[in-house]
């Protein structure tokens, strides 16, 4: 059966290669950039059609406006306490100084001191790159984000986590809003609540909802169930279980879920900006649009910044909460004794910010932004001047080996030919109901008038995901069964997840400039750590009873990996694969900034550029369409192996 | 209410899981195996038309394999799990027709439940724990606290109310567990394997402190257990489960001198027949030679309490029972009982 399933897939790739090379360059489907199809001109115009009725339609009057209204002045009340001058001032409410201070008492409360200092020490640099304005903006931007995120959130959590019809009927949302690349999204929500700060919120409050949701439900439903069962034995009302039982059960948990919720919010930052969000996106994109790498570093460094200061200070206060036991009296005393102080400290702090100019505004003579746009500026000079031959190399080493061959198979054939093998790899892998739904998914894609443009994106995602495979694999085989590459790997890993995408553009527009390769090498680079994690730990899922077996038996290491370890952790190679290719089919179309064209580069341009609009819109859904094609095709093949 | 009728009363109890449980009682699919039911039906039987009464004051016994249906069983004497069929009544009120409100102030204050992982608030101090049903009660913070202070010492607490669960032993967990459900002052416990998950020394101290609880308070106990050592340790009446049935109800002594069937004298095998019958059981004709003037023991007593004075009586004991000479019982019948003899 499963040698069968294997040259099956053999023979349909040859099938389809040489139907390929047969009918090159016929029926590819290929438009000019500017020229629309009258399905995308009709997009266009409805596009056109809706802004203009903002002000008439009661549906814009009455629902979308009176959000827009709502949030806009929630989030401008969040910047004019800490990034933009407050109305009738030419400060904000609290300035630079009070900033900091007000950060290292929360962090203080909520944590430990080490934590705190750090903390500060990254918003100092963050003032220091002559980004504080920005990266107050992107603060004021995430906190909006995050506390609407979770106000809505955490309570239908809660109903997720109670009910299980609830949650069958959030299952599909929160399964959708996990593949769903951010891309996709932000040009219908900017077409409905226009460019700026609201748009922004909502667009970042769509991604991190589900994550609010997801963790909240699990809490929930993964408490031990005897205090619960006892709670509802001595005739616990449902409110009082919830109240007195399983919320305070479930709290360390939550708080752990607010991290991940403002982590997902970070992940915004940047692409935010595409539609208005203000922060710390618009110098890095600026600075992508101009291909200033010096500038992109410094933009880049203060978003990896904030990352990590919102990640450390949010998981520092998930971990205190490890234990249910609270410190002893006079643990408490010595940290109410410091608290005070502390606090002290920082109504002084926010008061002189008040008040004195040094520190309500950031002097601008304490900066090392400009050291820093040299430096990085002269270490990319000197890496394109000496190490051509390893960037340049690699890049034509894969441009010609795999990724060129692969875009003239996908791109030149006809559609029909690819539509067939994308059905054939469906029925082969999935089943008939999974080739059905490749089949109308696809056949979508060819009536959009996109197509061609799907392949070239299609291109670069497969290329990308073969490559994040190979070193995923690699790497994840060897933390899973090495404790110290464990040790030593984990750090970077968990610091990869956390950074925006954007901010992996930067370097790598540096090494590759402005082509394709760069969109790819960035997918590469955002999908490893979540591959790697993903692997390692199907690797260590497997039973040590087998491994052991297996080395009884006299088996080396390279048998016990591919003979015992791989084949146990097939399910999981699986997930990791469709993972690495939706992370890196989210990537690639951000590339479309950097030049790798596609889908991305029709979504951006149809942003900025009025005669480009219907086909940006249908973009986004071309890209989101790919993305569930393979999805359901691996899902299935990964249900179908365990 | 008389002093005769019994605290609960179960009648023809069913619990079966899955779809259209009650499809399946009554019609020929009852009689089929586990395995044969869940491929055909896809339904589970747990309980399986149980009867039984337990008088006020009485320590009742539950003892199964794991599997047996037992836990199920004392979850539908709660409603913790809604029967399918069958009647429960609780001091003559038919519990599985009251509402939601009556069913919580019952739980409240009539009955409360042990639990074999204890089920204590892990965010709760040991005092809140053992309050926290008189604080769903209504009761003000001192008065549940004073309460809650009596409580800790009849369970021998005391100094760890400030405590937080996870600091204690799971002996001591356990205690608090019996505290928290002695706190309401309820008329019946509902103990599911609560000392299963002990070590076996503790469980043995736990046991006593049962059996000292049930003497200072008289509260009505049914008492859930795979273990018939403890079974017969803490138990007036025991009643073996198998596959959701009830196989036989019994004082320990009927259980040991009289087993249903096999199943159950399987079980009882291990058990020290002299630990548990009386010199009743053993009692026999004098036969000539025999002499009849040796000491004069009561029938209830238990053969291992009289050993010592049958052994070293050079004479058969006479054994009495309320002033009717029963019989007499020589060194060598209770030497054949304890060495496995009939």
């Amino acid at each position: 059966m499963k040698v069968r399933k294997s040259y099956l897939l053999l023979a349909s790739v040859a099938v389809w290669i040489l139907l390929g090379r047969l009918l090159n360059g016929v029926h590819t489907l290929q438009i000019a950039t500017y020229e629309n199809t009258s399905f995308t001109k009709y997009v266009g115009e409805k596009a056109l059609d809706l802004r203009g009725n903002r002000t008439e339609s009661p549906a814009f009057i009455y629902f979308f406006n009176p959000i827009r209204g709502a949030i806009d002045g929630f989030v401008q009340a969040i910047r004019n306490l800490i990034a933009v001058p407050a109305p009738n001032s030419l400060i904000p409410i609290i300035g630079w100084l009070g900033v900091v201070a007000i950060v290292a008492f929360a962090v203080y409360a909520t944590s430990q001191w080490r934590t705190a200092l750090l903390s500060v020490s990254l918003l100092v640099a963050c003032g220091a790159l002559g980004m504080w304005q920005f990266t107050m903006d992107s603060i004021a931007m995430t906190l909006a984000a995050v506390l609407l995120s979770l106000a809505i959130g955490i309570p239908l959590g809660i109903w997720a986590g109670l009910s299980d019809r609830v949650l069958k009927i959030f299952t599909p949302f929160l399964d959708l809003a996990q593949i769903l690349p951010t891309l996709v999204y932000m040009a219908p929500i900017a077409l409905v609540f226009m460019i700026g700060a609201a748009s922004a919120t909502i667009a970042t409050m769509i991604y991190s909802i589900p994550i609010a949701i997801r963790i909240t439900s699990h809490a929930i439903r993964n408490l031990n169930q005897a205090p619960v069962e006892a709670a509802e034995s001595m005739g616990s009302t449902q409110r009082q279980k919830l109240s007195k039982v399983q919320i305070p059960m479930a709290k360390q948990m939550i708080v752990l879920g607010i991290n991940q919720t403002v982590m997902a919010a970070v992940s915004f930052v940047v692409i935010a900006a595409l539609i208005g969000a203000p922060g710390l996106g618009k110098p890095v994109i600026e600075a992508l649009i101009i291909r200033n790498v010096g500038q992109g570093f410094v933009a880049g460094f203060a978003v990896v910044f904030l990352a990590i200061l919102l990640d450390r200070s949010t998981s520092a206060a998930a971990k205190r909460q490890d234990s249910f036991i609270p410190a002893t009296e006079k643990q408490i005393k010595t940290k109410r004794i410091t608290l005070i102080v502390a606090g002290i400290l920082a109504v002084v702090s926010v008061f002189m910010s008040r008040t004195m100019l040094w520190a309500a505004v950031w002097p601008k003579e304490v900066t090392i932004a400009p050291q820093v746009a040299k430096i990085t500026n002269s270490a990319t000079a000197w890496i394109l001047e000496n190490l051509t031959i390893f960037t340049v190399g690699f890049k034509d080493l894969i441009s010609y080996s795999i990724l060129n061959p692969l875009e003239t198979q996908l791109a030149a054939s006809p559609w029909y030919v690819t539509v067939g093998m994308i059905v054939a790899l469906a029925i082969i892998i999935g089943g008939t109901r999974t080739a059905i739904l490749a089949f109308v998914l696809s056949m979508a894609i060819v009536v959009s008038g996109l197509w061609y443009e799907a392949m070239l994106t299609l291109t670069q995602t497969i290329v990308g995901c073969l490559l994040t495979m190979i070193i995923g694999l690699a790497l994840g085989i060897w933390t899973g069964r090495s404790d110290r590459a464990e040790k030593v790997l984990r750090p970077f890993l968990d610091a990869g997840q956390t950074l925006p995408a954007f901010v992996y553009l930067v370097p790598m527009l540096g090494l590759f400039g402005p082509t394709r390769f760069t969109a790819i090498a960035t997918g590469i680079v955002y999908s490893i750590p979540v591959v790697v994690k993903i692997v390692s730990e199907g690797i260590r899922a497997v039973p040590h009873a087998l491994v052991e077996a297996a080395t009884a038996a006299g088996s080396n290491a390279r048998q016990i990996i591919t003979k015992v370890q791989l084949p146990a952790a097939k399910k999981t190679i699986l997930l990791a694969t469709n993972q690495g290719l939706i992370y890196v089919l989210a990537v690639v179309v951000i590339g479309g900034f950097v030049g790798a064209g596609g889908l991305g580069y029709l979504v951006i341009a149809g942003n900025s550029k009025p005669e480009l609009q219907g086909k940006g819109l249908i973009a986004g859904v071309a890209i989101l369409l790919l993305g569930v094609i393979f999805d359901r095709i691996m899902q299935a093949g990964a249900r179908r192996s365990s | 209410m008389s002093s005769a009728s019994p605290m609960i009363s179960v009648q023809n109890l069913w619990k079966v899981f899955g779809n259209n449980p009650e499809k399946v009682i009554g019609s020929a699919d009852a009689n089929l195996s586990r395995t044969d039911l869940r491929a055909k039906t896809g339904n589970t039987i747990a309980v399986r038309d149980v009867s039984f009464d337990v008088a006020p004051g009485e320590v009742f016994v539950v003892m199964g394999l794991s599997g047996s249906g037992k836990s199920t069983l004392v979850r539908c004497m709660t409603r913790l799990i809604e029967p399918t069929q069958g009647q429960l009544q609780f001091e003559g009120e038919d519990i599985l027709k009251v509402d939601d409100k009556r069913l919580r102030e019952l739980r409240k204050t009539r009955f409360s439940m042990v639990f074999q992982h204890f089920g204590l608030l892990p965010h709760r101090k040991v005092i809140d724990n053992i309050a926290y049903s008189l604080e769903i009660n209504g009761i003000k913070k001192d008065a549940r606290h004073a309460r809650a202070n009596e409580v800790i010492e009849l369970v021998g607490l005391q100094g760890y109310a400030n405590a937080y669960p996870e600091q204690l032993s799971g002996g001591m967990q356990q205690r608090v567990g019996l505290a928290r459900a002695l706190a309401v002052d309820p008329e019946v416990l509902f103990l599911d394997e609560p000392f299963s998950a002990l070590d076996p020394l503790i469980r043995r101290d736990m046991q006593q402190e049962v059996i000292r609880l049930h003497h200072e308070l008289g509260k009505t106990m049914v008492f859930i257990t795979h273990d018939l050592s403890e079974a017969v340790k803490v138990g007036d009446r025991i009643a073996i489960m198998r596959d959701g049935a009830i196989v036989q109800i019994g004082t320990p002594q009927d259980l040991v001198a009289n087993p249903a069937d096999d199943y159950v004298a399987n079980f009882v095998r291990d058990i020290a027949k002299s630990h548990v019958l009386t010199l009743k059981h053993i009692a026999r004709k004098a036969e000539p030679g025999d002499a009849t003037d040796g000491p004069e023991l009561a029938a209830s007593t238990i053969i291992r309490d009289a050993a010592q004075v049958i052994l070293q009586s050079h004479k058969p004991v006479r054994v009495n029972d309320n002033g009717n000479a029963l019989g007499i019982v020589s060194s060598e019948d209770v030497l054949r009982l304890i060495s496995g003899g009939a």
